[in-house]
């Protein structure tokens, strides 16, 4: 028990850091100043064209503008460390690698919940002119932070293979941007396969209000896998 | 305290550590005395369970280090050869943050930040932010870093490099001053820096160990051949011809370097003489017709000593100028 509660306090310790990290960064508040902008844009633009009140068709833009800031937000978290030589530091304590992980992933996940909630203002402001599909929002804002956790993840693990924050952040792009639009590079037998490996079709559903088990399962799956692989990839220091 | 056995460890192919063992003893300080490269950093890695070795074993207050790392970290405090610091926190966050994950009860915390705070000399900067300090300071810091959580086993590698040379009293007096109950490991190729503060000395090489001594028994020959020799370093006016016989037939002197400029030599001479003085050596000479314009004796440096071991004999000599 005692051991338990030891292991989350570091969790929190080392996401707090992260945190605290993220908001000492200029990238990350033009991540975020940027993130509110466009939404801000086309928000207005959509409503404008669609005369519909939902935000089925921001969560598409907001989706494609996480395949571009994601990497970014996450490319230090390992890189970093490894390029100053803080990781020596970090895996001399008595920290497990698991606690480092989650650590970390914790640290950009509560980030970039924030820019997420940051955008809920335009939730309020449909609610005030309109009577919107509720369902189809909230699932809509549970599928693009479930996305973006999925995206993170993806950005630590590439992190995690590195000391240059470019080449984290490159790579961690090509993977993620492949994995929104997989789906438009193939067809035929594998096609089932693909639609469930790609992002892009879960999403879809989210935004369309749909919760299915299956999509839940897809990104909190792809999620657990990212992350055991980063703890795999620091243990063994293939970077070294 | 640490008991190593054949510790081997390959980079790809390359053998960074070949076949160490070496024991050390709780309280003792020891130094791992190398050229860079040599592999001293990469030995404190598997020490400090960073690195897992490609074979053998590593036993750190009897716990096997591949199986029981954890436990380990806790007992050793780590300071990397660049001190691993945070830039955008503050000395009291980067302290406080270490002290959490060293598994500081949480109460203890503030105070344990608090004395290493004032044994480091770092009060007065504590809420500096790091990026903005000198080397010295975050030498010190990463020191601090090192002893927060009152470690057993201290291990440093290369805690003077890069300072200036009252940095560099600083920090060693901040290690001397810790070594009263704790076991210190440090690294340096500044062999006068070994001679200070360690009681014993490894010499590594190529990943090899060349020489394990106390370094008093290092310092009384190469690899502790000759017994007691006295190193004497003459200046002779005379003709040459006529000198070397003479002062070379007396027992129990050898010649060790001589080197003539006209008629005034500088001789090296190992007396192993029984009597100790310098009375039949100046009769000699002076009956070869010379006269002895200095005389002085001269202790055998720990550099000669290093670098005869390591292999790098011309350069011993010309250092000895």
């Amino acid at each position: 028990m005692g051991m338990k509660r030891g292991i989350m306090r570091k969790i929190f310790a080392i996401a707090k850091k992260e945190l605290a990290s993220h908001f000492k960064s200029p990238v990350a508040y033009l991540i975020l100043v940027i993130t509110i902008s466009v939404f801000n844009v086309f928000f207005f633009m959509i409503l404008d064209e669609n005369r519909e009140a939902s935000l089925r068709d921001i969560f598409k833009v907001m989706e494609f503008m996480f395949v571009f800031f994601i990497p970014i937000l996450t490319m230090k978290t390992f890189a970093e460390e490894k390029f100053t030589g803080t990781m020596e530091f970090l895996m001399t304590t008595p920290t497990s690698s698991t606690a480092i992980v989650l650590g970390k992933y914790l640290g950009s996940l509560l980030f970039f919940t924030l820019i997420i909630l940051a955008t809920s203002v335009y939730y309020v402001m449909i609610e005030f002119f309109s009577s919107p599909d509720r369902a189809a929002i909230l699932t809509g804002y549970l599928g693009i932070w479930l996305e973006g956790a999925f995206f993170i993840a993806i950005g630590i693990l590439t992190s995690s293979w590195t000391r240059h924050q470019v080449v984290a952040a490159i790579s961690s792009y090509v993977i993620v941007y492949f994995s929104v639009s997989f789906i438009k590079y193939f067809q035929g037998t594998a096609e089932s396969l693909i639609r469930y490996v790609c992002t892009m079709t879960h999403m879809e559903n989210f935004a369309a209000g749909l919760l299915t088990v299956t999509d839940l399962v897809y990104y909190l799956s792809g999620i657990l896998f990212c992350l055991v692989c980063t703890r795999i990839s620091i243990e063994n220091r293939l970077w070294h | 305290m640490i008991r190593a056995q054949n510790v081997t460890k390959y980079f790809g192919g390359f053998p960074a550590l070949k076949n160490i063992s070496f024991e050390v003893a709780k309280g003792e300080i020891i130094g791992f005395l190398g050229q860079n490269g040599a592999g001293k950093t990469t030995l404190m890695r598997v020490l400090t369970t960073y690195l897992p070795a490609s074979a053998g074993k590593v036993y750190i207050a009897g716990m096997d280090v591949s199986r029981r790392s954890l436990e380990i970290r806790r007992r050793v405090g780590y300071l990397p050869e660049n001190p691993p610091l945070y830039g955008n926190m503050t000395i009291r966050e980067y302290l406080k943050f270490a002290a959490r994950l060293k598994d500081i009860p949480h109460r203890q915390q503030r105070p344990h930040v608090e004395r290493v705070l004032k044994d480091c000399d770092l009060w007065e900067a504590r809420d500096k932010v790091i990026a903005t300090l000198s080397k010295g300071y975050k030498q010190r810091v990463g020191i601090a870093q090192a002893i927060l959580h009152e470690p057993e086993l201290l291990i440093l590698d290369e805690p003077t490099s890069g300072l200036d040379p009252a940095q560099i009293l600083q920090v060693r007096r901040l290690i001397k001053s810790l070594e009263y109950r704790r076991t210190v490991i440090l690294s340096t190729h500044i062999l006068s820096e070994i001679e200070q503060m360690a009681q014993r000395v490894l010499i590594i090489k190529s990943g090899e160990i060349l020489a394990d001594s106390s370094i008093e028994n290092l310092l009384k020959g190469p690899g502790g051949t000759s017994e007691d020799g006295r190193r004497v370093c003459l200046r002779v006016q005379g003709v040459r011809l006529d000198l070397e016989p003479a002062i070379g037939g007396i027992p129990g002197i050898k010649l060790a370097r001589w080197a003539s400029e006209n008629n005034t030599h500088g001789i090296d001479l190992e007396m192993t003489h029984p009597s100790g003085d310098f009375n039949e050596l100046a009769e000699k000479v002076a009956r070869a017709g010379g006269r002895i314009l200095e005389i002085k004796e001269s202790k055998v440096s720990l550099e000669e000593v290093f670098l005869q071991i390591s292999g790098n004999k011309d350069l011993s000599h010309s250092s000895r100028a």
